[in-house]
């Protein structure tokens, strides 16, 4: 029977090509009319250590979750075997290289020490040989799972006659053996694959051709072997296009639309990959005329990040950077000097597991009361998360409005979960799209002195620094001129002309923009979450609602100016003992917010620090677990 | 356009540094070397740091901005970069450029931007009451400090030499009309330059005073009347650099004073955005419209044709 979602793990050594494997598959099933979720988990190196990438594929809707377990496993190496053959649905296929049959996990080197103690354990209690082999046999014996075994060395050797490709060039194709055999499970059309890897090696025709051959090759293999067991159903998703993307890029597309005119950034992992896809599109044109550029600048620190974007917000460009939570760290001063001089800039922080280093390449929300409350003294500033890709869409464009319209700092808040998750997105509604630079001027109306800060206005006109008319700024407190001024009477109105700015913004931004409920406010129970959870968390809700409990999703999108009064009004039509907090940190960081601004008491959590994913068979069962009174708190920990 | 006077970059705040302050001499030079090239006023921004010589913003009827300590260099290239037609110019003291900001003036240097960084150069932290500053000499104690020095001193020539500075030269703050001139080939200098201005501080260096500076100083140009800073190829730089460097190791009895070093040799970064991004002079950021009647000005299909998937 024709299936209606599948899940697949591919893994490998990083540095491999797994993210090859991720895009042309996403394109290739997105092509074929279905949706697909791709999410990449790797280890904080360049090359060797164990890293998968973990999908989604629907045909009724666009996926918003990853669940366990998968109906493929494929491996590039060893390792992924023996980490992953746990994940498999009983009646999955697990796809592995004959090369590999007699490795013995001890001598998988990359292995992290713990994994491979838990592993062994687990042999140890079955009667497993810890060696390939062994282990597929197991697997074979005591479950429905179907080993497909392929000989990648073989496979491979066939480019060296047909395009002239040594064995070690050899190596990089690899991917395309997954790729291939993913598309004979699911019978995806050669064209599509292809369609995938053009799109990935856009003019490099040789690497083209030899990455359709080995796909192809290894699709009639498997098909005429296994069949397509895994084909899905006709999509229901009725869509011409879509844009196939990462958070990163898609958060640069955003800026891109929203007229980014400067981005700094330093290097850092998970945000150094949307600064890296501004620098290709640094030149704007209309109709093949060039009009404009975008000034992309790597600086010599985040703090360097920072000051250079002030700077380019005050010569009137639309100016953001982009980080994570040790470059934020470093921003603070800087983002205080922008609060006070009232400048307009975006943050777009991508938030790792932290403290200090952390996980430096695995997700968390755990910065989230860091970035309302970060740096000394008080001053205004915006602060939004987005959920999927169409929220970081239409947020990275919004963030500037936001920033120019109330001339202040406008943090964006992203994960690395949705950073590095590639998936099949609807194209945004441009009839949505506005730009609103607020109060900004090139052409000044007064001339000689000038009150950048002029207290008969709360939000005054912002002229650029060039234009027309000499002003001041400063870090001290100012007076209308921009000078330095300790008088009281003038600190206490700049103090509150400042802070006034927020009411406005407060008044101003609509309710539906900064949280949305979804489902119905008389359901049963309530999660509450924000950021990657809102995918995983509407995935549950569909799926308990298939068992007979209806609950509801508020998901939170702005957290200053907070929506209080809406969201005290949701609060309070639910039992307190069926509100549930969802994040990815371990303190309940939205739920104190909503206790700092409503001074409503959540009581009930989910919460996840691992560094990966909610998965959906998990949130299901927590949820339950405490709908039944279980517990109040659940802890969740699946994936490697 | 008229002529510009250097009182029409007067302003009418009080001037707050000690009597006989070396920044009066800087203010004096900076807002004569301003009238000369008649510059626009709000074609202007002074960038500073904190410190006492972090104020001079407030004196000069310049667009002026005084950043966080250690900062006045990026925000200088964020303006820059953005608006490539604004004449930018850092002065910030020498705890706030090799101290805090050391990293940004170094990496200044890799990049070569038509940005001149006046540095005043007290060797004390004055606003903060005389501690030693980076270019203060190992053992020497200032009044100030409890005891001596245990910190070598930076040369900063040296380390702007080292960084890619392609302008370098060495001022006496009371030497207004000499350092109006340097400003003013700084200014004008296609790429990084870095004056280091010599500054008493009356109040915190009882050490370096206007005295021990008078004594040793003097201009390179006066001591040999064929000295000749610029070099203009590689081939000029092996045959000049020897010399130059030794003129920069110079320290201590014998100070020299004058332009050390212009290389016209290395691009100035806007030349080389230019090469990777044709058009960036002609349309610099912030200075293009981003919309149409609210509309973005970049259609997003078209732009991101290549990420687009047909069903």
């Amino acid at each position: 029977m024709p299936r209606k979602e599948i899940y697949f793990i591919l893994g490998g050594p990083q540095g491999a090509g797994l993210e090859t494997s991720s895009s042309v598959l996403t394109s290739a099933f997105t092509s074929e009319g279905y949706a697909v979720l791709s999410d990449r988990e790797y280890y904080s190196n360049i090359v060797g250590r164990h890293s998968y990438i973990h999908a989604t594929v629907s045909s009724t809707k666009i996926p918003r979750s990853l669940t366990y377990p998968v109906d493929i496993v494929g491996g590039m190496d060893a390792e992924t075997i023996f980490t992953h053959f746990n994940d498999i649905s009983k009646d999955g296929f697990i796809i592995y290289d004959s090369g590999v049959e007699n490795t013995k996990m001890q001598q998988i080197i990359s292995m992290e020490k713990d994994v491979y103690e838990r592993i062994l354990e687990y042999f140890k209690k079955n009667n497993i040989n810890p060696d390939v082999k062994s282990l597929v046999n197991y697997i074979e014996n005591n479950s429905k799972i179907v080993p497909i075994k392929l000989d990648y060395r073989n496979i491979l050797n066939s480019l060296r006659d047909k395009f002239s490709i040594n064995s070690v060039e050899a190596q990089k194709y690899k991917s395309s053996i997954l790729i291939g055999a993913v598309a004979g499970l699911t019978d995806i059309d050669s064209e599509s694959i292809s369609i995938g890897i053009e799109q990935r090696f856009r003019g490099k025709q040789k690497i083209i051709d030899a990455n359709n051959y080995i796909a192809e090759t290894v699709k009639d293999m498997v098909q005429k072997q296994y069949g397509s067991p895994l084909k899905l159903d006709h999509s229901l998703i009725n869509m011409d296009e879509f844009i196939v993307a990462s958070g990163n890029d898609i958060v640069g597309m955003g800026k891109i639309v929203g007229g980014v005119r400067y981005q700094s950034y330093y290097p850092i992992t998970p945000a150094a990959d949307e600064s890296v896809f501004l620098e290709a599109h640094q030149a704007i044109s209309v109709n093949g005329k060039p009009v404009s550029s975008i000034a992309v600048f790597q600086t010599e620190d985040e703090i360097a990040a920072i000051t250079s974007a002030i700077g380019a917000a005050l010569a009137g460009a639309r100016s953001a950077t982009a980080t994570s939570g040790p470059g934020y760290s470093l921003m603070v001063e800087g983002l205080g000097w922008a609060g006070h001089n009232e400048v307009p800039l975006v943050i777009t922080y991508y938030q790792r597991g932290g403290p200090s280093t952390g996980l430096p390449t695995r997700g968390s929300q755990s910065d989230l009361l860091f970035s309302l409350y970060s740096s000394h003294g008080e001053f205004p500033r915006i602060v939004i998360a987005s959920g999927d890709n169409m929220e970081a869409f239409y947020d990275s464009i919004e963030a500037f409005n936001y920033a120019e319209k109330y001339q202040l700092p406008v943090i964006h808040l992203l994960d690395k979960f949705l950073a590095n998750v590639i998936s099949t997105t609807p194209l945004p509604d441009l009839n949505q799209i506005k730009i609103d630079r607020g109060k900004l001027t090139f052409d000044p109306k007064v001339k000689g002195p000038y009150k950048r800060f002029d207290l008969s206005e709360i939000i005054d006109e912002r002229p650029a620094l060039g234009s027309g008319v000499v002003m001041w700024h400063t870090g001290d407190e100012h007076n209308e001129y921009g000078h330095i001024s300790e008088d009281p009477i003038n600190r206490k109105e700049m103090y509150e002309k400042r802070m006034k700015k927020l009411e406005i913004a407060d008044k101003e931004i609509p309710p539906e923009k900064r949280a949305v409920l979804y489902g119905d406010e008389n359901a049963d129970f309530l999660l509450i979450g924000w950021g990657f959870v809102k995918g995983v968390a509407l995935d549950a809700l569909d799926e308990l609602r298939a068992q007979g409990l209806n609950g509801a999703y508020l998901h939170l999108k702005m957290f200053i100016p907070f929506p209080s009064k809406y969201v005290k009004g949701i609060l309070d039509k639910f039992d307190n003992n069926k509100i549930i907090d969802v994040e990815h940190n371990i303190m309940g960081q939205a739920a104190q917010a909503i206790t700092t601004n409503t001074g409503y008491i959540i009581n009930k959590f989910i919460l996840k620090y691992t560094g990966r994913p909610i998965y959906r068979m998990e949130l299901v069962k927590a949820v339950k677990n405490i709908l039944d009174n279980k517990s109040d708190k659940e802890v969740l920990v699946y994936g490697e | 356009m008229m002529a510009r006077n250097w009182s029409d970059y007067k302003t009418s705040s009080w001037v707050q540094w000690c009597p006989a302050c070396g920044n009066f001499g800087i203010l004096l030079a900076l807002q004569k070397a301003l009238a000369e090239l008649n510059l626009p006023s709000e074609k202007v921004s002074i960038v500073s740091g904190i410190g006492c010589s972090s104020r001079i913003p407030y004196y000069v009827k310049t667009s002026n901005i005084h950043t966080l300590h250690g900062r006045p260099i990026p925000v200088a290239e964020g303006i820059k970069l953005a608006n490539p037609e604004q004449t930018v110019i850092v002065a910030s003291g020498d705890g706030d450029l090799l101290g805090i900001g050391a990293g940004h003036f170094v990496a200044l240097g890799r990049r070569n931007m038509q940005i001149p960084i006046l540095l005043h150069d007290n060797a004390v932290y004055g606003l903060t009451k005389g501690q030693a500053a980076p270019t203060l000499p190992l053992w020497v104690k200032t009044k100030a400090l409890d005891s001596p020095n245990i910190q070598s001193q930076i040369n900063p020539l040296l380390l702007a030499f080292a960084s890619g500075y392609t302008f370098i030269a060495r001022a006496y703050a009371y030497h207004v009309d000499q350092l109006k001139d340097l400003i003013k080939a700084a200014i004008n200098h296609k790429g990084t330059s870095l004056i280091d201005i010599l500054q008493p501080c009356p109040t915190y260096n009882d050490i370096m005073t206007k005295e021990w500076y008078e004594k040793r100083i003097y201009y390179l140009t006066t001591e040999d009347s064929s000295w000749d800073p610029m070099i203009s190829s590689p081939e000029d730089f092996d045959a000049k650099a020897p010399k130059i460097l030794s003129k920069m190791t110079e320290w201590g009895d014998k100070i020299p004073l004058g332009v050390f070093y212009i290389n016209m040799s290395t691009e100035p970064l806007d030349t080389r955005i230019e090469k990777i991004l044709p058009g960036y002079l002609q349309y610099p950021p912030a200075k293009r419209p981003i919309e149409i009647k609210s509309k973005p000005l970049v259609h997003p299909f078209t732009e991101f044709k290549d990420r687009i998937v047909q069903t």
